[in-house]
């Protein structure tokens, strides 16, 4: 029965992708309501396998030589990312229904959208590197057709490109680690890898811990490679809400959580992830609070939540982790499916043109609020349990000065979430938009994720026993909610973190009062919108090798005579390289 | 039985090519040009059917490593490996492109020369991967040039298509005499000719060293190794589709294997090729990848990215003959096979493309990006086939390139040296950077504005569409499930280890 179950997480989603594929261009209307079938069967699929969750693989299958076998392993990390990413797909397709209507190829929307999903959860299920690896590519693939969906648009293309590109880039780290493990081990199995560490050289161990840190850093948009993200804004919303939000960017955390238990002796590998965590999770948090477009601010904040989860893996705290990537998932997608209904109803993504939105569109005001509350660690909402977990773990686990920074993080998290619920939804109009009321699917989604957002971290007595039982490398510790309630509320910690949280809303208090940045703080507000040089850097080097191209192009003369010219020269050169070298 | 099988495959497509020549220009036949069918061209489909027979009942003796050769004299043709890999490419990507080219050039002049010099170039090919003597070798190797180099000028009203043609017939001519000069050498020094004598006799001297460096740049022309390719972006682009596809396919590679069989009579030691071809490989892969980033014409840049995935090739033969690594021998024979089939199918949709969007009276523009706007809303077959053949030369999952890709990558690690696992990470970035000529294409496939000649385009038969839905579907099954190849490309990567050491 696992087996079947986990099969019909990848195959009901890449079935529906081909089923929709072929209803063509004549049958489009019918494929969003088809996507809503196949996604839904794959949700209930994944809650249906959580319960019978194992740590044992449950497909086993030969490839061929060079290979390996591919392995499916429904362990509590795979089961938790395979139910996120099935059930709030499912949500997605379900917000698309209205968000989507009237437009055009939609076969092609609902076909990735399918895709990606069935190659999120192998990528979670895959206990072998090769396939996760394959997995991760298609997800790759899958991001960006979604990404330039709207691919008459150069921006749009450009933005999926951009993150194409870049993650691939990163996905050669997870490449080269995953070679040298399999040159080392003899085999492509990671619970090899993770059963007996010390057998493998010191060296390949280093050399694939941070590959995968590199690769999971590009995937995960974490500094340096954060610059992809903000321009795969381009999507359409429902994307954003599930890939660059509660999924495909939780890939590379995911990455980071599995291989922990073989990384963490590596010298220099846990600082190298709390420093990339903390960095990251400040920077976006600061380049969120000067942002001027509300699917940008919500992409920074979603960097910068994936800073905190990579931080706590780098304190090893894999139930925070676990707990963390549930609640972001949940809240997150509830902010940017609420976006998407504003976006959609007004016709703007620029927070200078809305304001007072909130009088004409209350349920959607009310679904980003609890979404807000839920990010900035306001008590009772799912995000405050995770985020207290995770600052706890890293009072007691992690250097001084990471716990200070990622605190100071969690005022400028309450600030900008405040900033941009308020230039959204409150105040004065600033200029006249016309609105457009939100559909009946729409509403639905958020409607299911407002409620998630307040009692998903009741769900943390089921996540960490399955976790604690399938895990065997893992070290999760099995939390009931009394004992989750009991040890945060206990801990100072937690009256800090109010603190520093409601310091940083009246930050913003203050600000609106006086409507300007003090001229201080003027200067800094450049280099931070243009994510502190990083752009920069991406701008140099596509010009670069555009450059290049170009000049060479120049060789190619179109002349008989100077072909012949190379062709002479290459056989004096060889000749005289082969007798000095051999 | 095997020896008849094997004269069949030696035999039947030269033989018959007067034949398929002659039955074109049949009183009641000849000057119908706008026919739908064309004898010509149903007989070579069924001589290269015939073929594949053959090679289907050849193919257990081979894997099982029984003596597959013949004889006839002192000439003699032996098929292992290496053999199997190339000639099976050839007959498969051969018959398809054949199939597709029928209402390809069914508005041509001298469509049954087509069709005869493609007979030509096949037998050929099967005699030069068989062969096992130097001058035969190059023997075959001269009559597979001769029979492109009009392939290659087909469109002889063309003012494009005749330069390339006469810029490539020069350079191969040069490459040729390069080859015959170092055979001189080699039966110089060592009194005879036949490959496998001549590798257990003896160690290098300086003739023979200057010999290898005449077939390296001999057959590197062939081979479009940088920078003795600069015929083959206009020779690829130019000739008729289906011959472009071979050409990319099947062609350069064979000059490749050539290349191989030459070189290991020499007596040089191995490593020394081996850091040749390594080096060679990832000036290959950057240069062919630079150049095609700012091509506007279609075949164009899948004629450059030929050039960078023939840099993969030696990159995998580079990590087989350095370290004696299995899986790189493996690895580029596997790719060798894939590229012929993800290449052939990129060359026939954009041929397909050409076909129904440009103009048929023998003065074809190039196809160019902005043309292709939108196709996939009129054609969604040859869009759709299109993309896999891009996506997957881009080495994306769950296509065949990237399975193809990850044996030379893992060979790459299993050499344990740090220069091997950087020329694969070289390869791994070099995929990454041609993404970006790979993916705007994908692009505008799919958008929803059609450009005019899209609009105003005409249908695509079913015998064009049927080729490309098949090669595409072989895309994805080789892709998923690699092991399908396994037998032919692991006997290759040991026969390549077998010449070498």
């Amino acid at each position: 029965m696992p087996a079947i179950l986990t099969l019909s997480t990848i195959l009901i989603p890449w079935l529906g992708a081909v089923v929709v594929w072929a209803l063509g261009e004549k049958r489009q209307h019918l494929a969003g309501p088809a996507a809503v079938v196949f996604s839904g069967l794959a949700g209930l699929a994944a809650l249906l396998l959580y319960p019978a969750a194992s740590a044992e693989s449950v497909i086993d299958l030969p490839m061929g030589d060079a290979f390996g076998n591919l392995t499916l392993r429904p362990d509590g990390l795979a089961c938790l990312l395979v139910a996120i990413a099935t059930v709030i797909g499912c949500l997605a397709v379900i917000f698309s229904l209205d968000y989507m209507r009237g437009e055009h190829q939609l076969t092609r929307y609902y076909a990735f959208i399918l895709l990606f999903i069935g190659a999120m959860t192998g990528l979670v299920l895959s206990g072998s590197l090769l396939y996760l690896f394959f997995f991760w590519e298609i997800t790759a693939l899958s991001s960006y057709a979604l990404i330039s969906f709207n691919n008459d648009d150069p921006k749009a293309v450009r933005g999926g490109i951009k993150a194409l590109i870049m993650t691939q880039v990163g996905g050669a780290g997870l490449l080269a680690g995953a070679l040298a493990l399999y040159a080392a081990t003899g085999s492509f199995q990671i619970d090899l890898v993770l059963a007996a560490p010390a057998a493998i050289p010191g060296g390949v161990l280093a050399f694939a811990a941070f590959g995968f840190l590199v690769a999971a850093a590009a995937k995960s948009a974490q500094f340096p490679f954060q610059t992809w993200l903000p321009d795969a804004m381009e999507a359409p919303t429902p994307i954003s809400a599930l890939i660059h939000a509660a999924t495909m960017v939780n890939a590379g955390v995911y990455l980071l959580a599995r291989f922990y238990p073989a990384f963490a002796d590596v010298p220099g590998w846990k600082t190298a992830v709390i420093v990339v965590g903390v960095v990251t999770a400040i920077s976006a948090a600061l380049m969120a609070i000067v942002a001027g477009d509300l699917k940008r601010v919500l992409a920074y904040s979603t960097v910068s939540q994936l800073g905190y989860m990579v931080y706590a893996i780098g304190l090893g705290a894999q139930t925070a982790v676990q707990f963390h990537l549930l609640s972001h998932a949940i809240f997150k997608a509830l902010l940017f499916l609420s976006a998407g209904a504003v976006i959609h109803s007004v016709g703007t993504r620029d927070l200078e043109r809305m304001g007072g939105l909130g009088k004409k569109m209350p349920f959607i005001r009310a679904a980003f609020v609890v979404g807000a509350l839920a990010l900035a660690g306001i008590p009772i909402l799912n995000g405050f349990w995770s985020k207290e977990l995770i600052l706890e773990a890293g009072l007691e686990y992690g250097p001084a000065w990471g716990y200070w920074l990622m605190l100071i993080g969690a005022g400028l998290t309450a600030l900008y979430s405040l900033r941009v619920t308020w230039l959204v939804f409150y105040g004065m109009p600033r200029t006249e938009l016309h609105i457009h009321p939100a559909g009946k699917a729409m509403k639905t989604s958020l409607l299911v994720l407002t409620v998630g957002s307040f009692t998903s971290w009741l769900l943390v007595a089921v996540v960490t026993k399955i976790s604690h039982l399938t895990l065997p490398y893992h070290k999760v510790d099995e939390i009931s909610i009394g004992t989750l309630v009991k040890e945060i509320l206990a801990n100072p910690g937690t009256i800090t973190a109010l603190l520093t949280i409601l310091g940083g809303a009246a930050i913003w208090v203050i600000f609106m009062r006086f409507q300007n940045l003090p001229k201080f703080l003027r200067w800094t507000i450049r280099p931070i919108q243009s994510s502190f040089g990083m752009e920069a850097i991406n701008t140099g080097i596509t010009r670069v090798v555009g450059f290049t191209a170009e000049k060479l192009r120049k060789t190619q003369t179109g002349l008989l005579s100077w072909n012949l010219v190379y062709i002479v020269i290459a056989l004096i050169l060889t000749i005289v390289l082969l007798g000095v070298g051999a | 039985m095997p020896n008849k099988l094997f004269w069949i495959l030696l035999i039947l497509p030269l033989a018959c090519a007067p034949i398929i020549y002659l039955a074109g220009r049949l009183p009641g036949i000849r000057g119908q040009h706008n026919r739908q069918t064309s004898l010509s061209r149903w007989l070579l489909m069924l001589v290269l059917a015939g073929c594949l027979y053959a090679l289907a009942r050849l193919y257990p003796a081979i894997l099982s490593g029984e003596q597959t050769a013949v004889s006839l004299g002192t000439v003699s043709f032996q098929f292992d490996g290496i053999s199997l890999v190339l000639v099976g490419s050839t007959l498969i990507l051969g018959f398809f492109c054949t199939w597709f080219s029928g209402r390809y050039l069914a508005a041509e002049t001298g469509e049954e020369k087509y069709y005869a010099l493609f007979a030509i170039l096949t037998g050929s090919i099967i005699c030069l991967v068989t062969a096992t003597d130097l001058f035969t070798l190059w023997l075959c190797f001269e009559l597979m040039a001769v029979s492109t180099y009009t392939l290659v000028a087909f469109h002889r009203h063309n003012a494009a298509a005749l330069e390339a043609g006469v810029k490539y017939l020069v350079q191969s001519a040069l490459g040729s005499v390069f080859v015959i000069l170092g055979i001189a050498l080699v039966f110089g020094e060592k009194g005879t000719l036949a490959i496998s004598a001549l590798k257990s006799a003896g160690a290098a001297s300086p003739g023979l060293l200057a010999a290898g460096g005449l077939f390296l740049i001999g057959f590197g022309i062939k081979a479009a190794i940088v920078p003795l390719h600069t015929w083959l972006p206009d020779a690829h682009s130019q000739a008729p589709s289906g011959m472009s596809a071979m050409l990319s396919g099947v062609v350069i590679s064979a000059g490749l294997v050539a290349m191989l069989r030459a070189l290991s009579t020499l007596g040089v030691p191995s490593t020394v090729w081996g850091c040749a071809f390594l080096a060679l490989g990832a000036i290959n892969m950057l240069a062919g990848n630079l150049l095609a980033l700012r091509q506007v014409e279609v075949k164009r840049m899948l004629a450059y990215s030929s050039i960078s995935h023939i840099g993969y090739l030696l990159t995998g033969l580079g990590l087989a003959l350095n370290k004696g690594v299995l899986s790189g021998g493996e690895g580029a024979f596997f790719h060798l096979m894939t590229h012929a089939v993800m290449k052939g199918l990129a060359f026939l949709s954009a041929g397909a493309l050409l076909y129904a969007l440009l103009p048929h009276d023998g003065s074809r523009g190039p196809l160019k990006l902005p043309d292709i706007q939108g196709t996939a809303r009129k054609y969604p077959l040859v869009a759709l086939a299109f993309s896999a053949a891009l996506l997957a030369l881009g080495g994306l999952p769950p296509l065949a390139g990237f399975m193809s890709k990850w044996v030379i990558f893992t060979a790459g690690f299993a050499a344990r040296d740090g220069w091997m696992t950087a020329a694969v990470i070289f390869m791994a970035l070099n995929s990454v950077l041609s993404l970006a000529y790979y993916a705007p294409l994908v692009n505008r496939l799919y958008q929803r504005k059609m450009s005019d000649v899209v609009e105003s385009g005409a249908a695509v038969p079913l015998s064009m569409s049927v080729p490309l839905a098949l090669l595409a579907l072989a895309t994805l099954v080789i892709g998923f499930y690699p092991a399908i190849l396994q037998p032919i490309y692991q006997l290759a990567g040991k026969n390549l280890l077998a010449l070498f050491f």
